[in-house]
């Protein structure tokens, strides 16, 4: 009796599952309809909420602040374009850039745009200089004069020439309305984000939704996608059950470089005919940094930094990882980069090589150990990898299994990214996974990000020559002969590659997954932003 | 020997019983039974089915599945039994003090009982791990500082049914050391309590150091764990689900293992049952060891 009422039940539950299941079928593919081409939205999947939108602070999500914010000029492919500046002159000195400004411009809240208002943001981001330490131009502003209405005068204490590439970077010489500033400051914070951009935030749940609606004053015309959905989802299956669902319909490498799916799941996608997968052209240097001056490890040796890069083999990361994605990277910035083409030592995939540079260098393999010592210090370092990245994850075991065999222990850790950031900031890390900033931002910025604490500083520090390379660089961002420029930039390149302190892997890209009918999807000269405003559903 | 002819009468005892020593000799010999290495990377079999050669198929990194399996027994399962035993050991001990000295020993063992108690395990491990950092070791001892308050508990309770007992009093009166008493006369009887209970939980021991691996709290890459290995099947989920089998298929029966293994200890623990089938014992000497026989053959 009791058996026959058991299986009774049974059947009603599959039953009523499998009921359940169809349903769920039906009403999804409702809503994948819905949000694709009747709301004309565009929801996207972020392993990470959009944060703090000071675009004067380092914290919020670089895609975001950048479909709200804009700065004077536009960096393109073409070189640098006029964007809220409609043109600019500059003085036969380079000190001084006088900045014409559109009339047209209003910030969300209706204030105008104006010369008073670009003075009050440059001067809000100046008064907060050592966060802005890694871009040099704020070491080089004297002062921002206000000439007329939509005239303003910028002037630096020496010529700079990436003057103009800094200030069409996503942060922090963009521009929010004085409306919105504490004390006539924006470091303690902003009391609304009122940008120039064509979207608007509307809405923000932390670490659930932020909404951007666009903004229909916009300069340059409304934007066609009426709004953008920044959902907050764990990286991998969540994501992809997500997007299969129409729960979100958009994806990208978010702002550090990760892919919340990984290669399979999106091919996976576009077979299944309702996505288009769209990868811009190599952008950016994945590499492995390594922390010079962590004296105490074995990772401040030159010897194990050039062991590690012989072990690594980017063939096989490149075409069995990155299912050929990403091509294989040598050298710290690919040779289209600007002034980047220089003749520098190719360190291929040599395991035997390897275990010779550390013999000599005095690591040895006593009989029956794993690991190598000297003087009774062990080879073991410390990887870290975000999290959120599968395929940061597999490169690290990959490169695990690979160093093991030359007798150096690696212990690999997979951690936030925010915490990554902050461990490259204050040098607690032997080596971590990091990329180049993109095209907009290599060589210059990149390389005088060597100097600043936030970024490489650790990482640059423990090298032999470290105040020669400090002082080259100080040399190459005032010098204004194209030829001292290009041999400095080549002695530079060649002290970081000898050092061995950045270690290539692949050229990465941005990669895209959007809904078939979305259109006009392009990239900026930057990873960090794409330009939301020129998509539009057919 | 009793404990295992009765056992022995019931079928999924003895698959059970089976399957979890052959875990366990796989796991002690393992780099005997693994065919391969369980961290040599062979990225050109990256996701290759089964094959002869590695009957189980390749990981993402072209790491042989079955061997990683095999080793995976070790963290596993072998270090959960390790850890289950110092913690039933310590519970044993301070229930036994507290069970049968009773009064202030007592109160004392158990108002630290209740302190450890009223934390849910799975927050006091993961604040061990906070303050230890992550690692198998470290979620072994959080384990082992948690478990044993349980454990205690129940031991105590049980000893306390039997200190009372009259036979325990005479032999009180009697003068021997308390000691004694407790070893000669109290942990006979009360150890199928304690084999019961402690068998019951290595399923959810297994159960939750696959947890934390899978939450990568636990052992750290490339060292092969179950829990871990879901966790990197669970990246290529929809679009290679079959790497979720081998390791979910281990836990599973592990686990299903150990638990059918202690419903069965408990039958065959329980004294009306032993009674009845040692008259059946003196009856026929041989019939235990002719239904072994037959259960094996099947």
């Amino acid at each position: 009796m009791l058996m026959k009422k058991f299986k009774l039940v049974c059947l009603i539950l599959l039953i009523i599952s499998i009921l359940a299941a169809c349903s769920a079928e039906s009403s999804n593919n409702e809503k994948t309809g819905d949000s694709a081409n009747n709301e004309n939205e565009i929801v996207y999947a972020s392993a990470k909420d959009i944060n703090d939108m000071n675009p004067h602070l380092y914290s919020g999500s670089m895609p975001a602040q950048g479909m709200v914010y804009e700065s004077l000029v536009e960096n393109t492919e073409d070189g640098i374009k006029p964007l809220l500046a409609e043109s600019w002159e500059v003085s036969e000195d380079g000190k001084i850039y006088t900045f014409f400004l559109r009339q047209d411009v209003k910030f969300h809240d209706g204030v105008l745009f104006n010369a008073e208002a670009v003075k009050k943001n440059i001067e809000a981001v100046q008064n907060n200089a050592e966060k802005h330490a890694w871009i040099k131009l704020s070491t080089k502003i004297e002062s921002v004069n206000v000439v007329d209405e939509f005239t303003v005068e910028l002037a630096l204490s020496e010529t700079y020439y990436p003057t103009l590439a800094e200030l069409s970077m996503t942060r922090p010489y963009v521009f929010i309305s004085p409306k919105d500033f504490k004390n006539g400051e924006t470091k303690d914070g902003v009391s609304g984000y009122n940008g120039t951009g064509p979207y608007m935030l509307t809405e923000h749940k932390i670490d659930e939704f932020a909404t951007f609606e666009a903004n229909e004053d916009y300069w340059n015309g409304t934007p066609e996608i009426k709004k953008i959905t920044s959902k907050v989802l764990p990286a991998g299956e969540t994501t992809l059950l997500a997007l299969q669902k129409g729960e979100v319909n958009f994806v990208f490498t978010d702002d550090r470089g990760a892919d919340s799916l990984a290669i399979e799941p999106m091919n996976q996608l576009v077979d299944s005919g309702e996505y288009q997968l769209i990868r811009s052209e190599p952008m950016n240097t994945k590499m492995i940094v390594a922390n010079s001056s962590k004296q105490d490890n074995p990772i401040s040796e030159i010897a194990v930094r050039e062991a590690i890069w012989y072990s690594i083999d980017r063939e096989t990361i490149s075409k069995d990882i990155f299912n050929g994605t990403e091509s294989v990277a040598n050298t710290l910035f690919s040779p289209n980069v600007n002034y980047a083409n220089v003749d520098l030592k190719e360190r291929g995939y040599d395991v035997e090589k390897a275990k010779d540079i550390l013999e000599k260098d005095g690591w040895k393999l006593e009989n029956g150990d794993e690991v190598r010592t000297k003087e009774g210090k062990k080879l073991v370092m410390k990887l870290y990898y975000d999290s959120n990245s599968s395929s940061q994850k597999t490169q690290a075991e990959f490169i695990q299994a690979s160093l093991e065999e030359i007798g150096l222990h690696l212990e690999i850790i997979g951690e936030e990214s925010t915490s990554i950031a902050n461990r490259r900031s204050t040098g607690d890390y032997d080596l971590l996974f990091n990329q180049t900033w993109g095209l907009a931002y290599d060589p210059q910025s990149t390389i005088s990000a060597f100097t600043s604490e936030a970024s490489y500083l650790h990482t640059t520090k423990g090298i032999e020559h470290a105040d020669e390379l400090y002082k080259k660089i100080e040399q190459i961002m005032v010098s204004t002969n194209e030829e001292t420029r290009k041999s400095l930039y080549a002695d530079i390149l060649t002290i970081v590659h000898e050092e061995a302190v950045f270690i290539p892997i692949s050229n990465g890209s941005v990669t895209v997954v959007a809904p078939q009918n979305l259109k006009g999807i392009s990239f900026k000269q930057t990873q960090f932003e794409l330009p939301f405003e020129l998509m539009n559903f057919k | 020997m009793r404990i295992l002819r009765n056992l022995s009468r019931d079928r999924l005892a003895t698959i059970s019983l089976l399957i979890i020593a052959v875990t366990i000799i796989a796991g002690i010999f393992a780099p005997l039974f693994a065919p391969f290495d369980p961290n040599e990377i062979n990225m050109s079999l990256r996701y290759a089915s089964p094959s002869w050669e590695h009957l189980l198929g390749n990981d993402h990194l072209g790491r042989c599945i079955l061997s990683r399996i095999i080793y995976g027994i070790r963290p596993s399962v072998l270090w959960v039994l390790v850890v289950l035993f110092i913690s039933v050991l310590a519970g044993a001990i301070l229930g036994f003090l507290a069970g049968y000295f009773r009064g202030k020993i007592d109160a004392i063992i158990m108002r630290i009982c209740d302190t450890m108690l009223s934390f849910p395990g799975y927050v006091m491990a993961l604040a061990v791990i906070g303050i230890l950092g992550v690692g198998l070791e470290n979620i072994l001892i959080a384990f082992a500082l948690i478990k044993w308050a349980w454990f205690a508990r129940v031991i105590r309770t049980s000893v306390m049914q039997y200190a009372e007992l009259d036979y325990v009093k005479f032999s009180k009166a009697t003068g021997i050391s308390d000691f004694k008493i407790i070893f000669k006369h109290i942990v006979p009887v009360t150890f199928s309590d304690i084999a019961v209970i402690s068998s019951g939980s290595i399923g959810s021991m297994i159960l939750q150091i696959s947890g934390f691996s899978f939450l990568g709290l636990g052992i750290q890459a490339p060292n092969p764990e179950w829990g871990m290995m879901l966790n990197e099947a669970r990246e290529v989920m929809f679009t290679r689900p079959e790497l979720m089998l081998a390791p979910g298929l281990a836990i599973v029966i592990v686990v299903s293992a150990f638990n059918f293994l202690s419903d069965s200890l408990q039958v065959a623990l329980d004294p009306k049952l032993v009674i009845s089938k040692n008259k059946y014992k003196e009856n026929s000497p041989y019939s235990a060891v002719k239904v072994r026989e037959k259960e094996v053959a099947n």
